[in-house]
């Protein structure tokens, strides 16, 4: 529908130096969460609300603003990619996917949804920076958490592809199918600018930008796997040949 | 008398129990769907008087919702109010053949006024 296109269009501004995210994609990224909290305060300034029924609210009003500034700070992180020095490592993606899990249980628990890490017998190690990877996971968690069913389970997938020579972490979630044109749109510019189309049509694609810049920081990259029911995005990242030591 | 149902059409779950908050305590009854494959399944499950509906949305967009909704008759004629971000780039002129009669801004709504607005439209 073209009025929809046209609409679209007017969020698709680059960047201002090649790297950084405009200022348009990241101010209408944050738009949604700031709306809400606004919406929330405003209810609950009238009073007229039981008490339990305002505690629901309040704690919605902090884990949003929690998911914004985590946005906040990975606009940052990305605007300072260049400047800033960071250490590839070898990591133990089980062990820090089991820490995001943990840190996101409650939120997830508040959206009525449930977030999980697919159990593993044999430990995996890669090459990354701890911060950034955790970064990107937060980041597709917090896609998947919008873009699941009530009541589904998000998990968290490590695996080893192409002979053990690259480790995959994935975030799958269950929800609508995607259509066909958006989902080669969504292929077309996972690793460009803010987008219009997405995984997220609400979101500009910021989030998943900002993810892409942190995995090209670690010589990995980002993608996206379309289900019938649902998605998984995930980053691949190099091995660490340390494994042979575990 | 049976009371009106809304049907509220937003992804952002909090956002859209806000909605339903505000006008169950203005007797209104309510439905929500995430998406537009589910507000259609919906509109013939509830029959709603009026159908807040936002554009951004997962899978399919509103847009594409009130395109499917303005072909057939019985679903024509069911009075929307966009509420959204995007309301400062959408036309109020530019919607209507669609079905849409007010739009609110995410932005700078009062909670009340998705009450207000529903009494305008139905």
């Amino acid at each position: 529908m073209s009025a929809k296109r046209g609409t679209h269009e007017q969020f698709n501004g680059g960047f201002l130096d090649g790297r950084m995210p405009s200022l348009i994609a990241a101010a209408h990224e944050l738009k949604s969460p700031l709306a809400l909290m606004r919406q929330l305060s405003l209810m609950l300034e009238t009073g007229d609300l039981s008490a339990a029924e305002s505690q629901k609210m309040l704690r919605q009003i902090s884990l949003t603003s929690e998911r914004a500034l985590r946005l906040t700070s990975d606009l940052t992180r990305s605007a300072r990619l260049d400047d800033a020095m960071f250490k590839l490592e070898p990591i133990n993606p089980q062990q820090l996917c089991e820490d995001i899990v943990h840190e996101l249980a409650p939120l997830f628990s508040a959206y009525g949804r449930d977030v999980r890490l697919v159990p593993r017998k044999h430990p995996l190690l890669l090459v990354a920076n701890r911060d950034l990877l955790r970064r990107i996971i937060m980041n597709f968690s917090d896609n998947a958490l919008h873009y699941a069913d009530s009541n589904s389970v998000v998990e968290i997938q490590v695996r080893a592809l192409n002979d053990g020579q690259t480790i995959r972490l994935g975030v799958r979630d269950y929800g609508p199918a995607l259509s066909s044109d958006m989902w080669k749109s969504l292929q077309n510019k996972l690793t460009k600018a803010p987008q219009s189309v997405h995984a997220r049509p609400q979101s500009s694609g910021l989030g998943l930008y900002v993810a892409s810049q942190f995995a090209d920081a670690m010589h990995g990259q980002i993608g996206a796997t379309r289900h019938h029911d649902g998605a998984t995005f995930y980053v691949d990242l190099g091995a660490s040949h340390q494994l042979s030591l575990l | 008398m049976k009371k009106p149902t809304i049907l509220i059409v937003e992804d952002d779950t909090w956002t859209a129990e806000q909605y339903a908050r505000v006008l169950d305590k203005a007797g209104y009854r309510t439905a929500i769907s995430p998406h537009a494959i589910a507000a259609i399944a919906a509109i013939d499950e509830v029959h709603p008087s009026a159908i807040i509906l936002d554009v951004l949305l997962t899978g399919s967009t509103g847009f594409a919702l009130l395109h499917e909704l303005q072909s057939y008759g019985d679903t024509s004629v069911i009075p929307i109010i966009l509420c959204t971000n995007l309301a400062a780039d959408i036309k109020l002129d530019d919607v209507s053949p669609y079905g849409v009669r007010r739009i609110l801004d995410k932005a700078t709504m009062e909670p009340d006024d998705i009450m207000a607005a529903v009494r305008i439209v139905i």
